[in-house]
């Protein structure tokens, strides 16, 4: 960047920086980082499905495994641990699924002896044409799962759930 | 139209003459030196290049919306990953760009093998390619790294996880779980058994 000083007074300190290459270069990187920007923020949620795979016939269940499961359903949650067959039902709040309170009952969970060194979990969500379930609430009970600890979330059928509420 | 004289003009009814500022050896009546103040222009130029920095994602865009796409919300950050994008719309379901069904027809249908075949074709020959090109040394070899490291139960890092078996899920928020469900019981059955589900952060 070329700079002259003063104006060719001798007593003169005034100094005139060209600051023209430093225009050109904010121009240039402003229109890449324009064309290049990615608006649309996405990120994921990384889920293992549960179930039959092309490999196995069906996947063991170790009897002596305990696992927790929640079951979202349009008018509310079930949260269950298997063998224990101990159920917890989380009915909705107004419009929206009660996400604080299945928030506070994994917590709970988690800080127990059975899961304080475990991070897996199964979800299923149980649709009808008469009660529909959306994804979008698939999604937030993941996002909950996770954020709460379990961070290996599974993805299973409604009937393939380890701890499934006799209805 | 009255003929004016020649001399400096900004367009042609403002004269130029005001913006000249009368100082050093330019001064005079007749002087057409001009200084602009540029100092707003880069304060705005430093800002948004700034701006622009932050948002910068060096990975780009892996995955591009769509019509009739709006993803779900999510608090969680997980970087994504390269792997084969199924997308369902409000109305189609598509694999890699190529419309697989049309989300009515899959819930119309009640089979008792409760999948997708014309998706589970497809993603069994992407399954078994994935696989053939890992055994080949085809991948990136932090990704080759990684599908050994999954042998031995080695959480992966962030972005760096063994694409065999490896899928991205791209939905609409309000489609019906009983779809997703079809979906990963065909992506399941087919060998994908790690999904990515697509989310958009909070």
């Amino acid at each position: 960047m070329g700079a002259s000083v003063g104006t060719g007074d001798k007593k003169s300190v005034n100094v005139e920086l060209n600051i023209v290459p430093f225009i050109d270069m904010m121009s240039c990187l402003t229109a890449f980082l324009l064309i290049t920007a990615v608006w649309v923020n996405i990120a994921q949620i990384n889920i293992q499905p549960k179930g039959k795979t092309r490999d196995q016939a069906q996947v063991q269940q170790d009897d002596e495994h305990v696992t927790l499961s929640v079951l979202v359903q349009s008018d509310r949650i079930w949260v269950g641990l298997s063998r224990v067959n101990e159920f917890q039902d989380i009915p909705k709040k107004g419009e929206e699924q009660d996400w604080d309170k299945l928030e506070t009952t994994l917590k709970e969970h988690k800080a127990s002896a059975f899961f304080a060194d475990r991070s897996d979990l199964e979800i299923a969500a149980e649709s009808t044409t008469a009660a529909p379930v959306k994804y979008q609430d698939i999604i937030y009970a993941m996002d909950v799962a996770v954020k709460v600890g379990f961070v290996d979330v599974g993805l299973s059928d409604p009937q393939g759930l380890a701890a499934r509420p006799s209805l | 139209m009255p003929v004016h004289s020649a001399g400096a003009r900004l367009y042609k009814s403002v004269k130029f003459r005001h913006l000249v500022k009368k100082s050093g050896s330019a001064a005079g009546s007749r002087a057409s030196n001009v200084s602009l103040n540029l100092t707003p222009f880069v304060d705005m130029m430093t800002v948004l290049v700034t701006f622009l920095l932050m948002v910068f994602s060096s990975t780009g865009q892996l995955l591009e919306a769509q019509k009739g796409l709006d993803l779900p919300l999510a608090k969680s950050r997980e970087t994504l990953q390269q792997a084969p994008v199924i997308i369902v719309t409000k109305s189609e379901i598509t694999y890699q760009g190529q419309l697989v069904a049309t989300v009515e027809s899959v819930l119309r249908d009640d089979s008792p093998t409760f999948k997708i075949d014309a998706l589970f074709e497809r993603l069994d020959a992407a399954s078994k390619k994935i696989k053939e090109d890992i055994a080949m040394g085809r991948q990136p070899k932090d990704l080759i790294k990684a599908c050994e490291e999954a042998k031995s139960n080695i959480r992966p890092a962030p972005g760096k996880i063994c694409p065999d078996g490896l899928a991205i899920l791209q939905a609409d928020e309000s489609t019906d779980a009983r779809l997703i469900n079809k979906i990963v019981n065909t992506a399941k059955a087919a060998g994908f058994d790690n999904l990515l589900f697509a989310v958009k952060n909070k």
